[in-house]
């Protein structure tokens, strides 16, 4: 074999695996969103509904609604907060010194702890009767001592957050000094001489200069938020009620409380046709940025 | 505003970042050792005891099987990806064939498909396959995360190497599979480890799959912890035990990658 022969033989392999593991899984989803299959009726899939499913979701079920307005606000909230607590990291860190390049180093350790384990831990901290943080809340801010934060929307959501954004901002953190780290300084320089302050240097000339990797920072954050699914289970079961039911739990619930095939397919469909939608927002201007 | 007052400034925000980090973890930590009857007290000064790990280990929760089955899932998952994953990339970066702008297209896109919609087409055909429960099941799903992303992390670094040494290493006459294994694998080692360390924390982490396809033979520590939360309670020592055996191995590992996020990321390096 020279240096072109065994192109097949060198693709096949992946090329098989990625297409059965994920191409196959997706047109069976969207195959199984067109028909009739709840698992308590029957183990075979029963008969073609067209797009009774997805009528069902937009249509008949409050849920789904309710469930689409937790998931933008959840979205938009972590978004927000996860990018803002990134940036404020990655200025911090992005200069040399002992203690910065520590706590670069410190700052992966979120990013290895499983997601699952993190709400449970959360859990246990933000507890109303013993929980570290919330004894500490309590301490700062008398009012909220002995709160039960899963009882409400408001701080349940939070929790959530806080606990997503703890695993992620770090990650967000890195990718930014990228960013940081290829602004040539003389920019700055000549905008200091100018006699701009630090916050105008960095709102006017650093800040434009990192929008492209900001935006990609922006979107991924989007779909990781989107996906997140972990936390939500471990930590506040989707409630209180179904206030921190996103998307992806809710078509979980669906498929493997409810064993309603057709509709939790339908349900992933929509979180999916969102997602794509963001990909090719990434693609079209990301793409041509990357190799 | 003085030099020295913003000195001080910054110093306190370091300070606030590093407790930031560290305060679930040492909590944790602190909690996995502490006498049972002290977990629902804030003390920070007590006798560490070592009772929570016997008690997650013995034949009641059965820690030790999970912490078996997590490894043997990740291992094989590592081991099955990257071979496959330095093939393709190696296409990917050097050859030519039709469609590879789709195909690499897709295998970014893979990233954005939500778990949720796999796994229900997975669920059903290991069923009637009689799959549930095993590591087979949970290995082939995990690589729909994981191969797509070694694929592309690997390519990124054979890219790296310039076409010239591959030049010499065939007019010595090597062929295709030595090539792969004398000048590429050695000469990408970095991007491979990068990859594979990764791979393996994403599937030593997994969740969702195996919550679903798992049910008591191969049920791995991150789906096992949930056991510890009863009808009457959770058992926060025993959760907080079983956490240290999750998270810490991660830690090292993450650590031999480190270099990798501190040179600053991949723009666009997607999980």
């Amino acid at each position: 074999m020279g240096r072109k022969g065994g192109t097949f033989l060198l693709l096949a392999p992946a090329v098989f695996a990625i297409g059965a593991t994920t191409l196959y899984p997706l047109v069976f989803s969207f195959w199984t969103s067109f028909h009739d299959w709840r698992l308590m009726k029957g183990l075979r899939p029963g008969a073609f509904v067209g797009l009774e499913n997805y009528i069902t979701a937009f249509t008949d079920d409050p849920e789904f609604w309710t469930v689409m307005g937790v998931t933008v606000r959840f979205v938009v909230l972590d978004v927000a907060l996860t990018i803002l607590a990134a940036l404020g990291l990655a200025v911090l860190l992005v200069r040399r010194g002992f203690a910065r390049s520590l706590l670069r180093t410190l700052l992966i350790l979120p990013f290895a702890v499983s997601p699952a384990l993190i709400g449970i831990s959360w859990r246990f901290m933000f507890n109303p009767e013993y929980g570290a943080f919330n004894r500490g809340i309590g301490a700062v801010l008398p009012f909220m001592d002995k709160m039960d934060w899963f009882a409400s929307t408001g701080l349940a959501t939070f929790a959530l957050i806080s606990a997503d954004l703890w695993h992620w901002s770090p990650y967000f953190a890195f990718m930014l000094m990228g960013g940081l780290a290829a602004v040539p300084p003389e920019t700055q320089e000549a905008a200091r001489i100018d006699g701009a302050s630090n916050w105008g240097v960095f709102r006017h000339v650093t800040l434009p200069q990192i929008a492209p990797v900001l935006l990609v920072a922006v979107i991924l954050k989007t779909v990781f938020a989107l996906k997140v699914f972990d936390i939500i289970v471990t930590m506040t079961g989707g409630g209180p009620g179904m206030q921190t039911t996103t998307l992806a739990y809710f078509a979980y619930n669906i498929g493997f409380r409810d064993y309603d095939m057709g509709y939790a397919a339908a349900v992933s469909y929509v979180l999916t046709a969102i997602l794509f939608a963001l990909s090719f927002v990434y693609v079209r201007h990301i793409m041509p940025v990357r190799r | 505003m003085s030099r020295r007052t913003a000195q001080l400034l910054e110093s306190a925000l370091l300070v606030v970042v590093a407790l930031f980090i560290l305060f679930p973890i040492v909590w944790m930590v602190l909690t996995a050792f502490k006498p049972q009857q002290l977990i629902y007290h804030i003390n920070l000064i007590f006798t560490p005891t070592l009772d929570n790990f016997r008690e997650v280990f013995s034949p009641r929760w059965q820690v030790g099987a999970k912490v078996l089955n997590s490894t043997i899932i990740a291992v094989s998952t590592v081991v099955v990806t990257i071979p496959l994953a330095v093939a393709a990339a190696y296409a990917f970066s050097r050859r030519h064939f039709p469609f590879k702008r789709a195909m690499f297209q897709w295998i970014l896109l893979t990233q954005f498909i939500p778990g949720v919609a796999i796994i229900l087409p997975f669920y059903l055909m290991f069923r009637s396959l009689g799959l549930l429960d095993t590591y087979a099941a949970l290995v082939i799903v995990d690589m729909a995360v994981v191969l797509p992303y070694a694929v592309w992390t690997i390519k990124g670094f054979i890219d790296a190497i310039p076409e010239e040494t591959e030049e010499a290493a065939l007019i010595d006459g090597a062929s295709l599979p030595g090539l792969l294994r004398y000048v590429i694998v050695p000469m990408a080692r970095p991007g491979i480890i990068t990859a594979a360390v990764f791979c393996f924390i994403l599937t030593w982490n997994e969740f969702l799959f195996a919550l679903i396809l798992t049910r008591n033979q191969v049920v791995p520590l991150s789906v096992g912890i949930m056991s510890f939360r009863l009808e009457r309670g959770d058992l926060w020592e025993l959760i907080a035990a079983t956490g240290i055996l999750i998270a810490i191995p991660m830690f090292f590992l993450a650590m031999v990658i480190q270099r990798h996020f501190t040179k600053g990321m991949n723009v666009g390096a997607i999980r």
